[in-house]
């Protein structure tokens, strides 16, 4: 069984992130579920998307992660990787955005909420459980590519090249074509590429 | 056929579709909302053939409407959320009196948690008030199997039958087998055919009540034996063995067989499949009955717990497992023979205790002996299941009541310590908010200045506007259900008349069920003010038509029902506009309704950033910016940020706002919040 989890913020786009995941693993012959949060957290809130697979042909019978299971979080914003750390498993593998998004909750207070502070606990913490940790700056990339759309994929990308989730780039690719809108697919398979190549 | 990845919910529209569906009608509510968006485009796309597809303007509406069809012959699905079918209950409470021709199936989704909702209401229990039967799916799969069976369930007895999964369900996707057409079932050729049990009168009603309990009856004996049990399924599992494998071996059905008196018989018996000798081998002593998602999550924590126990060379003990897909009418033989030999059953499901009420009813009415642990002995009455919980609670419930050795590695999923300690003193909430450049953000702040000091209580409704009671706006006091804010301010009017009473509605709400509501205060004299946040869709569902827009899901473009014409009608002497992102213009608009005496409106306009394409970003000048807050404390723009390192000519040690361009989307209130004209179009180039 493989668990993964797409953490980030509504608008992040981890739906679509999830939906190409569960199409490459199903054209590797396994049963997926996923899950996903739809609804009021949508707007700018905490969301997650669950994707399950049963790499060993077995069945998957819950469409949610249970804690302390993942074998990777996928995160589109660093505080929502520490938000969702409980879920992973000891040797799990974290591929996180580097950037904060800042919410009016911290805007309003004094307290600082920065970027590096959560890097480092990130980085404290996978330390010391040992499991693995790949922050990704993804801000040149989507500056190349002229889109800032392209985090999602940028990100899943990373995940792939790093070996956080079990496909390669190519299977990567044949499930971005199967699932994202035509006009928006050549886009995403270049932010693949500029990812891999790098 | 094509192999699809689908939302449970894209998926249930092709089952319905499938099955031959004719009129789809509902009103949108998360988690139910994809399914009538899904027949929708199916139907744009040319491949579903002969469907009716609408958004109603309320739930109620929807379900009147699909009687009419239904009674024609049509086969109808009606969809909502939990709380939608409060507003259509006084249809379906006499619909089922009168019956249904056409398969009439409502699809009502639930929301344990809740995640989305006002409330936890179970509809299963409702089904039980309303004596229609429930189907309550565990898994997508099963779901869409339902919705099939339901039709044919809803033709076979005259009846409606509630589809009813929960936001687990809804929201979770895997890869489905569908048609790449479908045709709408023909209308039976006499048509509607006149007949005085269309007619609900109390003397036909007294009737109908003995046609709903019989039917109800043979419903049961379905769930138990026939195309309907294929919904509950029983597992039994010995010793050691492993719960996958004792599915796949017994077929997971066994049948309480009536026997040649129609009595049935007490045996047991399994349909052609291996039942484990238990002439050697104990028989189980323990049980499992779960329903819903929490029957997957049990299938789950059985695996953790097979492989934690094996860790340890140890075994669980021999089981008996049943999953209920059908708790109302509840079917109480199939139960009965379930129960047989059981000592103790833990009973798992979210919301109502409607399982555990039905075993210990079947128990009572046939003198059997067993112990029902469920959320009345502690089990979660309140909020989802998880396989994590379920896992722990099974543990201690073998060890406790089948006498079981279990691994002592007693570690459950979500048990180690945090890797992170103190996670709230490094990261901020995150709640929901007004999205970036809505104009609802415009319009709550211009009435928060037009009220200036007066006192007011704001009273809010359901949808995104709903979000205007978060800090800094704190522009709601009250929220209760779809329409309320309206009537609610009345009600405050009257007790505290000192007060200015300020309600804001949606428009797609305002026409769902406010309309009663204005016609109250014009009628009785109240002296409110109604906000009406016109942003030309239902934004907080996903942004669907509303009988504002004139566009409906069949493609037709209608002309708009116009709000200001309708206050009008509907005796609204003072009626203002203003566009929401002009900040002085609606704070003047604001400043003539609110000072008007009698029932006064604002209609604001102006397009959920949904619909629309961003303007350019705007930026904060780091010569320009003093730091001192105003557009983060006044406005709470998501896309504003602070940060206290930044330095300006201005700004001293203060730190400094910046915009994220990421999300702005240029709507310019900022620019008319800030007193330094600090926010502008270009950006700064150093
Ligand atoms: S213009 Fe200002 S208020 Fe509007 S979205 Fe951008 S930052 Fe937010
Ligand atoms: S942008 Fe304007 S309102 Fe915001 S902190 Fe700077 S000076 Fe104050």
């Amino acid at each position: 069984m493989i668990n993964i989890l797409l953490v980030g913020v509504g608008g992040q786009g981890t739906v679509l992130a999830a939906k190409v995941l569960a199409q490459a693993a199903q054209s590797k012959g396994w049963q997926v579920r996923t899950a996903e949060t739809i609804g009021m957290a949508q707007r700018g809130g905490s969301v997650v998307s669950h994707v399950r697979m049963g790499s060993e042909g077995e069945p998957v019978h819950a469409p949610l992660v249970a804690p302390e299971t993942a074998d990777a979080i996928i995160a589109f914003e660093p505080g929502e990787a520490v938000r969702s750390l409980p879920y992973l498993k000891k040797t799990g593998a974290v591929v996180t955005a580097k950037a904060v998004v800042q919410p009016v909750t911290a805007a309003l207070s004094t307290k600082p909420y920065r970027t590096e502070d959560v890097i480092e606990a990130l980085g404290a913490a996978l330390a010391e459980s040992g499991g693995k940790l790949e922050v990704v700056d993804a801000a040149p990339f989507l500056e190349e590519l002229g889109n800032r759309r392209a985090l999602n994929t940028v990100l899943l990308a990373s995940a792939v090249a790093r070996g956080a989730v079990p496909l390669t780039v190519d299977e990567l690719k044949e499930a971005i074509r199967a699932c994202v809108k035509p006009r928006f697919i050549e886009m995403n398979l270049a932010a693949v590429d500029a990812v891999a190549d790098r | 056929m094509t192999k699809k990845l689908l939302m449970a919910n894209e998926a249930f529209a092709h089952a319905a579709l499938e099955a031959g569906v004719r009129v789809v009608a509902g009103y949108p509510g998360t988690p139910s909302s994809e399914l009538i968006e899904t027949v929708a485009r199916l139907h744009a796309e040319g491949r579903a053939h002969g469907v009716h597809v609408e958004w109603s303007t309320n739930e109620k509406a929807a379900l009147e409407l699909l009687a009419g069809a239904s009674y024609a012959g049509a086969r109808c699905l009606f969809t909502c959320k939990q709380v939608g079918l409060n507003v259509a209950s006084d249809a379906l409470m006499s619909l089922n009196y009168v019956g249904v021709k056409g398969g009439l199936v409502l699809y009502v989704a639930d929301d344990p948690g809740p995640i989305s909702s006002q409330t936890e209401q179970d509809t299963r229990r409702f089904g039980d008030f309303a004596k229609v039967p429930v189907l309550d799916p565990s898994t997508p799969e099963e779901g869409f199997a339902m919705i099939k069976e339901a039709f044919e369930l809803s033709e076979r007895h005259g009846t409606p039958v509630i589809v009813r999964p929960t936001t687990r369900i809804c929201h979770a996707s895997t890869f489905f087998d569908v048609q790449d057409e479908t045709h709408a079932r023909p209308l039976p050729e006499e048509g509607f055919q006149k007949n005085p049990k269309w007619i609900i009168f109390p003397r036909r009603a007294y009737e109908a009540h003995d046609e709903i309990f019989n039917r109800l009856r043979m419903i049961q004996d379905e769930a138990c034996k026939d195309g309907l049990s294929q919904f509950n399924t029983v597992i039994e599992v010995a010793p050691g063995m492993r719960f996958d494998e004792a599915a796949r071996l017994t077929g997971s059905q066994f049948l309480a067989r009536k026997d040649a008196e129609g009595e049935y018989s007490d045996v047991l018996e399994w349909e052609g499949t291996p039942r484990f000798d238990f002439e050697t081998q104990d028989g189980p002593h323990v049980g499992i009955v779960a329903g819903g998602v929490s029957a997957a999550y049990v299938r789950e924590a059985l695996r953790h717990l097979e492989r934690n126990q094996a860790e340890e060379g140890l075994q669980l003990p021999a089981y008996r497992f049943l999953q209920i897909g059908t708790p109302f009418p509840f079917p109480k033989e199939l139960v009965r023979a379930f129960l047989d030999g059981l000592d103790c059953v833990v009973v798992y499901e979210e919301l109502d205790n409607v399982l555990e009420d039905g075993l210990l009813r079947t128990m009572g009415e046939h003198g059997i002996r067993c112990q029902i642990m469920g959320s009345s002995c502690g089990l979660r009455y309140r909020g989802e299941n998880s396989t994590k919980e379920i896992l722990g609670s099974l543990k201690s419930f073998m060890a406790a009541f089948a006498d079981a050795d279990m691994a002592h590695y007693a570690h459950c999923p979500g048990d180690g310590s945090p890797l992170v300690e103190n996670v709230d003193a490094l990261l901020p909430v995150r709640p929901p908010v007004l999205c970036a450049g809505c104009p609802h953000r415009g319009s709550f702040y211009a009435v928060k200045r037009a009220l200036g000091k007066r006192e007011a209580v704001p009273c809010g409704d359901i949808g995104c506007y709903t979000l205007g009671n978060a800090a800094p706006l704190n522009a709601v006091d009250t929220c209760l259900c779809m329409g309320a804010g309206i009537t609610m301010a009345q009600g405050f009017s009257v007790v505290e008349s000192d007060k200015k009473q300020v309600a804001f509605v949606g428009d797609s709400t305002f026409f769902a069920s406010g309309l009663t509501g204005i016609a109250n205060a014009v009628y009785n004299g109240h002296d409110i003010t109604v906000c009406v946040l016109d942003n030309a869709t239902t934004a907080m569902t996903g942004a669907q038509p509303h009988p504002g827009t004139g566009v409906t899901l069949m493609g037709e473009r209608r002309k708009p029902i116009d709000i200001e014409g309708v206050l009008r009608a509907l005796g609204v002497e003072c009626i203002v506009g203003a566009d929401p992102l002009d900040l002085q213009g609606s704070i003047d608009a604001a400043a003539e309704a609110i000072g008007f005496e009698g029932p006064s409106a604002i209609i604001f306009r102006s397009p959920c950033v949904q619909l629309k394409k961003p303007d350019p970003v705007l930026h904060v000048k780091q010569e320009l910016c003093t730091g001192c807050k105003k557009c983060i404390t006044e406005i709470g723009c998501p896309a504003i940020g602070f940060s206290a390192e930044a330095q300006g000519a201005r700004s001293k040690d203060r730190g400094q706002a910046f915009i994220d361009p990421g999300q702005c989307n240029g709507c310019g209130l900022c620019v008319q919040v800030c007193p330094f004209a600090a926010i502008q179009k270009e950006a700064d180039h150093d």
